[in-house]
């Protein structure tokens, strides 16, 4: 064999499955989501919108972003977003290698001070429930849990199934022996913040200990990557307790508490008592809303909002022209069309009060000072 | 004979031990196997499952509910990356093994380079990552984004010290009877080097370079902060590009079966490309007259 | 005969000399492949500047001797203490090296010395195979395989011999323990390959003499050919070591990723690798934080480089050097 042959094999295969790629290259579009019919009435500027969008961000709304960028694909618009965790969303999306970033806390003020190349705007655009999930044979959903005990399960106090504090709020329900392993999060996550406040709020030992924020020391548990993660890691192991955003525990079929809410009522994760939590939030000037641990009798305490969060002047800040129109038709997108979308997910579309702001705050976007059109 | 040189008779407990030493390295060896064969076991039986012809011509969907698709734009990528960074490395590491061995068997400076390519084989991969993340995707080059590029040069860094290290030694085992008499022959030497060295070494060069191909194409760290991920199938290595490994690490850690599925697919895939890479490799050997 | 010379001069100049183009071939060329060759030493000096330079905003704020050994990994708080990654890097290593360099070493053995001569060849390509899989494969497999079907032997192991020390607990799933396993199995290539190369350096002449002395192949092996390789077989496990310490993907996967310092093998734990690579994105615009990912990437670099000088140091002595052992080891069981 003529050792001629190898960068000759080579070349051919090179050129071979290029010339496949490209006659293939058409069928991307067949495999375009049933949820396209949705996106054909969209807003004017969709026949003039081509462009790619860099976004990276929270893993509880990756499945939005990722079911709404299969949406638009075929309006031309390319969504490349990936679940990194908020933390590291806001980090990219401030160093300039993403357009924009997917976070569920509102940006903070040291945040703000990260982001130099132009002044942030952030758009609430859905809320979703933060599942308490966990996996115990014979057990069905539903099983009573409160603030304290979850607390009290991530300090590593409750070590078991069956311990009084659990039994105490579930006295029919027949618990095993097995032991609790607990999952959080290993990455900055937005999930892990909203949790925490939660747990915060109705334990001291949790304040006073490893408190609230994206990224704590964990007292004890397994940590995974992204709601993703966690999920994985749920599913995979026998007697685990893990907090993931819902439409992740519904996508494979997890079995998850009830909650108590401030107002003494055990809830479960459902569109109604997930949408309850928006009802009556105040929404600050910079659209930084918060729905952990809303009061009213039928809402789910560990309610998440998330924000879409990119430059009022995206061109000002380095981003080409034809992106910054993407961006904008995006973030309508989202707050418009998408909301149905975000039923279809499980999460909750945001109320009408608040869509009104955000849709003045998307209105304001510009290009070098000049509107979008 | 003095008793204490002589070794006693052949005692049972002799013969036991040696017996017993020698299954026990037996075994070892077969332990060291089992591995080998439970992942080739798993891999088939899990990823085969995932095969089919939709498979290899459709890019990940990037759906969250429904079909996820399938991994073109991760095999595509994989092979436009690697051949970037072959095309890079390759002709480099060529150079750099013909100068250490026409030029520099002796002397500080070629020791230095022959130390330190040394060191280089042993650098962790994620390093290089980091490197040129820093370097080029931070540093803004070609506007300050992940691309398929950057995940090249990347690779062409592992790949380098491989390519030349594996060079030179086949470089080496040309006859130096070959060298003197095309240049008693009046050749000029670059004319000898590029005329007659070059040509007989180069089915070991090729097979060398071959098995640096193959570990470049397995590897994740280097991609996971220069070319990122995406689900489009692209040919711009200026835009980010998927590749194979980068695929897999993303899908493993989801909840999703098909996507767990898709991994395993994805996984026997790469592991074939390997395969082939180095059987290829190992047949070009068989050429080499060196 | 008469000689008929030749007309050896064309344009004043001998036909045997080359054209002053010609003649500038063989500098260049020579010229560009020592480029090429500084480009490498070039490529290593700037990797290392670069590194340092942008490690030293984390190591001023932390201190080098504080990051190295405080044992206190929280980036949000701004506090880089890389002592519990450094110890990960280190237990998961030293268990690969404890499982994996004796079956390497048994199976150059056996290839070298024990193994028929046709089944020689197949043996040493299906060792080779296992450098065949990349580490993400290794990782996939790890977590869907290794892990659920040893967590009941790891779960009797941690229960039956608690007593011992780190060893009990709770067995969760990802642990020390299946990382050490996993890069026991990635550093079995290179270790064997390594030690086969050294034992088949041993000179011929003391292999026969102990066999002609009467020694059964066991002693020859523990006579003549350990006692000649043990240097260059240190050197390949210390090549082992450089790579186990080095490994990021198929132990992140495995490992749990817990910045904490388990006290058992079956606890979670991280390693300096595994937490570049999982921490760059969010350290994307904080540079106290990437500085302390680049410090890192150091001390990794640092270690991989004088591991990897101090073994090629021992395995290029012992293939070198070719003097017998100073001493031959009295065989048990010799008359008195």
């Amino acid at each position: 064999m003529n050792p001629r042959i190898v960068p000759a094999t080579l070349a051919a295969l090179a050129l071979a499955s290029g010339a496949a790629a490209c006659g293939s290259s058409n069928d991307d579009n067949s495999s375009a989501s049933t949820g396209s019919a949705a996106a054909s009435t969209g807003s004017d500027s969709g026949s003039g919108v081509k462009a790619t969008l860099n976004g990276a961000g929270s893993t509880f709304a990756a499945p939005i972003y990722q079911q709404v960028g299969a949406d638009l694909k075929s309006q031309g618009l390319t969504i490349n977003y990936q679940g990194v965790g908020s933390g590291a969303g806001v980090s990219q999306f401030a160093a300039g290698t993403v357009d924009f970033a997917g976070s569920d806390p509102a940006l903070s003020d040291d945040d703000r001070a990260t982001i130099k190349k132009g002044d942030a705007v952030q758009i609430p655009f859905a809320l979703g429930a933060i599942t308490a999930s966990y996996n115990l044979s014979g057990v069905k959903s539903g099983l009573k849990l409160d603030g304290e005990t979850l607390a009290n399960i991530y300090l590593g106090k409750v070590k078991a199934w069956n311990d009084p504090a659990i039994k105490a709020l579930n006295p029919d329900v027949d618990l095993p022996s097995t032991k609790i392993t607990v999952v959080h999060r290993s990455d900055s996550s937005g999930t892990t913040k909203g949790f925490t406040q939660f747990l915060a709020n109705y334990s001291t030992a949790w304040k006073n200990g490893p408190g609230v924020d994206k990224d704590i020391k964990w007292p004890t548990g397994t940590g995974a990557k992204g709601n993703d993660g966690v999920a994985a890691a749920v599913k995979q192991t026998d007697g685990a307790i893990g907090y993931v955003e819902q439409a992740y525990a519904l996508q494979n079929g997890f079995t998850f508490a009830d909650v108590k809410n401030k107002a003494g009522k055990f809830v479960a994760p459902t569109l109604e008592s997930t949408s309850a939590a928006a009802e009556g939030i105040e929404v600050p000037e910079d659209l930084g809303v918060s729905t952990i641990d809303a009061p009213g009798d039928g809402a789910y305490p560990i309610v998440s909002q998330t924000f879409a969060i990119t430059y009022k002047d995206a061109c000002k800040a380095g981003i080409s022209a034809d992106k910054a129109k993407g961006l904008k038709f995006f973030f309508n997108y989202l707050v418009n069309e998408g909301q149905d979308t975000i039923k279809k997910l499980s999460y909750a579309p945001i109320p009408d009060s608040l869509k009104a702001k955000d849709q003045a705050a998307i209105d304001a976007m510009q290009c070098n000072g000049a509107a979008i059109s | 004979m003095s008793a204490t040189t002589a070794l006693a008779p052949l005692t049972g407990r002799r013969k036991a031990t040696d017996k017993a030493m020698r299954g026990l390295l037996a075994a070892a060896t077969l332990v060291a196997l089992v591995p080998l064969v439970l992942v080739i076991y798993y891999l088939l039986k899990k990823g085969l499952g995932a095969w089919s012809w939709d498979f290899f011509t459709t890019d990940p969907t990037g759906n969250f509910l429904g079909d996820q698709g399938g991994i073109k734009s991760a095999l595509l990528g994989t092979i436009e990356m690697v051949l970037l960074a072959s095309l890079i490395a390759i002709p480099i590491g060529w150079g750099v093994g013909l100068y250490l061995v026409e030029y520099g068997r002796k002397g500080r400076f070629a020791a230095t380079v022959r130390y330190f390519v040394d060191v280089m084989t042993g650098v962790p991969s994620i390093v290089f990552g980091l490197f040129i993340y820093v370097t080029l995707v931070l540093g803004g080059w070609g506007g300050s984004s992940f691309a398929g590029w950057k995940g090249s040069i990347a690779l062409a860094l592992l790949m380098l010290p491989v390519v030349t290290r594996s060079a030179e030694v086949v470089l080496l085992l040309v006859p130096d009877g070959l060298r003197e008499a095309a240049l008693a022959l009046g050749t000029p030497r670059w004319r000898v080097t590029m005329k007659v060295v070059l040509p007989t070494a180069l089915p070991g060069l090729i097979t060398g370079s071959l098995l640096a191909v193959a570990r470049a194409a397995g590897e994740t760290a280097p991609l996971l902060f220069t070319a990122t991920i995406v689900n489009a199938t692209t040919f711009n290595l200026g835009d980010r590009m998927n590749s194979l490994p980068v695929q897999i690490y993303t899908d493993v850690g989801s909840p999703n079966d098909q996507l767990v599925q898709r991994a395993w697919g994805a996984a026997l895939t790469l592991v074939c490309l390997i395969l082939l890479t180095t059987l290829v490799a190992r047949l070009a050997s068989r050429r080499s007259r060196l | 005969m008469a000689a008929t010379t030749p007309d050896v001069r064309r344009d004043g100049r001998s036909i045997l000399e080359r054209s002053p183009s010609a003649r500038r071939a063989d500098p260049l060329f020579r010229a560009t492949l020592i480029a090429l060759a500084a480009l490498i030493l070039a490529l290593i000096a700037f990797f290392f500047v670069y590194l340092i330079n942008k490690a030293q905003p984390a190591l001023s704020h932390q201190g080098v001797l504080s990051f190295l050994f405080t044992n206190d990994w929280n980036p949000s708080k701004q506090i880089f203490g890389a002592w519990p990654l450094v110890a990960g890097t280190l237990i998961s290593a030293a268990i690969a090296l404890v499982i994996g360099v004796p079956i390497a070493v048994a199976t150059a053995l056996f290839i070298t010395e024990l193994a028929p001569r046709k089944v020689r060849s197949p043996l040493i390509v299906l060792v080779e195979l296992l450098a065949a899989v990349p580490s993400v494969v290794y990782g996939l497999w790890g977590i869907f395989v290794l892990i659920p079907k040893l967590k009941p032997a790891e779960q009797w192991f941690a229960d039956s011999f608690d007593f011992l020390p780190f060893v009990g607990g709770h067995v969760a799933g990802p642990n020390y323990f299946i990382a050490g396993l996993i890069l026991a199995i990635m550093i079995l290539p290179i270790v064997s390959a390594i030690s086969r190369e050294v034992i088949s350096t041993v000179p011929p002449d003391l292999k026969e003499a102990s066999l002609a002395l009467g020694a059964t192949r066991w002693e020859m092996i523990r006579m003549a050919v350990l006692p000649y390789s043990r240097s260059g077989i240190t050197g390949a496990a210390m090549l082992g070591l450089g790579r186990a310490i080095g490994e990021t993907i198929a132990v992140t996967l495995v490992i749990g990723n817990s910045p904490t310092i388990g006290k058992q093998i079956f606890d979670q734990g991280y390693t300096l690798a595994a937490v570049i690579a999982n921490e760059f994105g969010e350290a994307a615009n904080d540079k106290l934080h990437a500085g302390a990912l680049f410090a890192a990437g150091l001390v990794l670099f640092v270690l991989t480089l004088l591991i990897n000088a101090a073994a090629r140091g021992l395995v290029r002595r012992a293939e070198r050097s070719s003097r017998p052992p100073t001493k031959v080891k009295a065989v048990p069981g010799a008359g008195a």
